[in-house]
């Protein structure tokens, strides 16, 4: 005859009640599929909210103080008004900690006596080639590339700047004023921001035709760790510059992604104690169910530790089960649930809304475990103490 | 930093990344500068003007698009020439009266965009034509008045006769009498006279019913 192992006996046991065994198991599921699911999301949204304020480019701009930084402003002023920054503060600002990257602009303004009846303001972006487009990486290009060099006679054209020159690679342009061809190279993608009627040149190539060895602005790409507040502050000791930052923007958001935070891990707390309470319930039942069979059990020789670590291992076969089918079915469905959470937000970045990983998917099972084990003691602790004599008593009884 | 400001904050960089993730898409268009202005500047004695928002995407599709290629005598191409461009359209009204029609349309010059503009009257004739935008090194010349005059009671019958990718018109015809200002510039002086034509055919199509259909041999 064949000898069972204790894991046998603990399975056939929960075999044969089946269905109370089932709806444990699912209850279990269902809780993983939430804590999964919520954590999922909590990094996913959080990933993709610091990945869309990454693409953004840089999160501060320094600028001469009272210059119009930007184009819009620049035009109502009649492109007048522009002031410079001598370049060494791009290195000294580069030079420090908190900083990730920087890089140098310069903004030029010409009036172009054919644009509309009366003449018209063109403005252009002279970018520094290397650092511009490694700050800038997320810009797509309808067309072309960047600069093939650092002073070259190459311009790249936002998408509604080419529209309007009706420009495109290859195709000439005429700075007007200076009356100097330069060749197009890139049309970006539409962005819907202001790089989307931006003419950008090499910075050099800006320098060298207005004759302009100074800057306009420095745009700096703050390190992720970074204190923003406070390197804001550091900046505004630099001599006649004025600094624009999307510190405080970025600072709100962070503090209302941790706000969801708690709240995430407050619903899965909830999700597991009710996983907790139906486990010990459901063991506890079975337990009192079974008084006679542990009595004969124990009568045959089973010692206490024996029937606690039966009791027990129910309990964890059963948390195991439910932990495999919830973490799998959040897996299955995270597609559905980043487009269901998609119409319900008001904003939602791009890229994926829940990232579920092998770590998370460990962790719950982990966690599950652990409820499994924290669960099973009371119910197992009650059956492993149960009297062989008393437990066949009260079945007679009964 | 009060609840308030960071409603508008979160708002404001709602806006910010939801535009950054290009959200509004639009072909660019050709309106006039400044409407009330330059309707009274070409039609004098006008009252009142209506705009039209037409495109080809909208009215037949790639089919009404191939029709247009073949009258135009020649594709839209580039990136920026398409079929889902919007055409702003303008009827000029004296009281009640229909006097006119004003239409400007892109065009790729050799160094920048050009924008047409022409001023029509019910019957299509020519009674304008100026450039509202030129990127050109010989833009002076032609901007001067006496370039735009050269259109004035022309028809899209005319420029039927006038080949747009040779540059050819028939012995009599009377767009190949017009005169380049500047040799130098001859691209741009074509694209000048392709905008004009572009620019009937779809005065033609959208406001004329086709009133010069049957002038086209194609």
């Amino acid at each position: 005859m064949k000898k069972l192992s204790i894991f046998e006996v603990a399975y056939k046991s929960l075999l044969r009640k089946k269905t109370r065994s089932l709806l444990t198991i699912l209850g279990i599921a269902m809780a993983a599929w939430v804590l999964v699911s919520l954590f999922g999301f909590n990094r996913g949204y959080e990933a993709s909210l610091n990945k869309d304020i990454d693409n953004l480019g840089f999160q501060m701009l320094i600028v001469a103080k009272g210059c119009p930084y930007e184009a819009a402003t620049l035009m109502l002023k009649g492109g007048t008004g522009l002031k410079y920054m001598n370049e060494s503060i791009a290195a000294s600002v580069a030079a420090e900690p908190e900083v990730e990257g920087v890089t140098p602009m310069l903004m030029q303004v010409v009036f172009d006596p054919n644009k509309g009846e009366s003449g018209g303001l063109a403005a252009y972006l002279g970018v520094d080639p290397v650092s511009f487009p490694k700050m800038k990486s997320a810009l797509p290009f309808k067309a072309g590339g960047w600069f093939t060099e650092p002073e070259a006679a190459e311009a790249v054209f936002g998408y509604e700047a080419a529209e309007l020159e009706q420009r495109e690679v290859g195709d000439l342009y005429l700075i007007p004023e200076k009356e100097i061809e330069v060749k197009v190279v890139g049309i970006l993608e539409r962005t819907g921001t202001q790089d989307d009627g931006t003419i950008f040149l090499p910075i050099r190539t800006v320098q060298k035709i207005f004759g302009i060895r100074e800057l306009t602005s420095i745009g700096i790409k703050v390190k992720h760790e970074a204190d923003m507040k406070a390197f804001e502050d550091k900046l505004y000791k630099l001599p006649d510059v004025q600094v624009v930052s999307l510190s405080q923007v970025k600072t709100t958001i962070m503090t209302l992604v941790s706000t969801a935070r708690v709240m995430v891990f407050s619903i899965a707390l909830i999700a597991i104690l009710i996983a907790m309470m139906g486990v010990i319930n459901t063991v506890l039942m079975s337990v009192m169910e079974r008084r006679q069979e542990i009595g004969i059990l124990k009568s045959m020789g089973a010692m206490a530790g024996d029937i606690f670590r039966l009791v027990w291992i129910e309990t964890i076969i059963l948390c195991i089960g439910g932990g495999l089918i919830g973490t799998s079915l959040a897996l299955l469905t995270a597609r559905l649930t980043d487009v269901l959470v998609r119409g319900f937000l008001p904003y939602s970045p791009s890229g994926g809304l829940v990232a579920i990983d092998a770590g998370l998917v460990l962790m719950t099972l982990g966690v599950v475990t652990a409820i499994g084990l924290a669960s099973g003691i009371y119910p197992s602790w009650k059956a492993a103490r149960m009297r062989p004599l008393d437990t066949i008593r009260s079945e007679e009884e009964s | 930093m009060t609840r308030k400001t960071v409603v508008r904050l979160l708002a404001a960089t709602a806006c910010g990344l939801a535009l950054a993730a290009g959200v509004l898409h639009a072909a660019v268009g050709c309106d006039l500068n400044d409407p009330d202005r330059d309707v009274k500047r070409l039609f004098p004695g006008s009252t009142g003007y209506k705009t039209l928002y037409v495109s080809i995407s909208k009215k037949g599709g790639d089919e009404l698009l191939k029709k247009i290629e073949a009258r135009l005598g020649d594709r839209f191409t580039g990136l920026f020439e398409t079929a889902d461009v919007p055409y702003t359209m303008y009827e000029v009204f004296k009281g009640d009266a229909l006097i006119g029609y004003i239409h400007g349309v892109n065009q790729k010059g050799t160094y920048g965009g050009l924008q047409v503009f022409l001023a029509l009257d019910p019957a299509g004739v020519i009674k304008a034509f100026y450039f509202q935008k030129l990127t050109s090194k010989a833009g002076q010349a032609f901007r001067d008045p006496a370039f735009g005059a050269q259109f004035v009671g022309l028809t899209l019958g005319d420029f039927y006769r006038y080949d747009v990718v040779s540059g050819k018109d028939e012995p009599d015809g009377r767009v190949g009498r017009i005169k380049n200002p500047v040799p130098a510039a001859e691209t741009d002086f074509r694209a000048a006279l392709r905008a004009a034509k572009k620019n009937l055919i779809l005065v033609d199509e959208f406001l004329l019913a086709n009133a010069h259909l049957k002038h086209f041999k194609g």
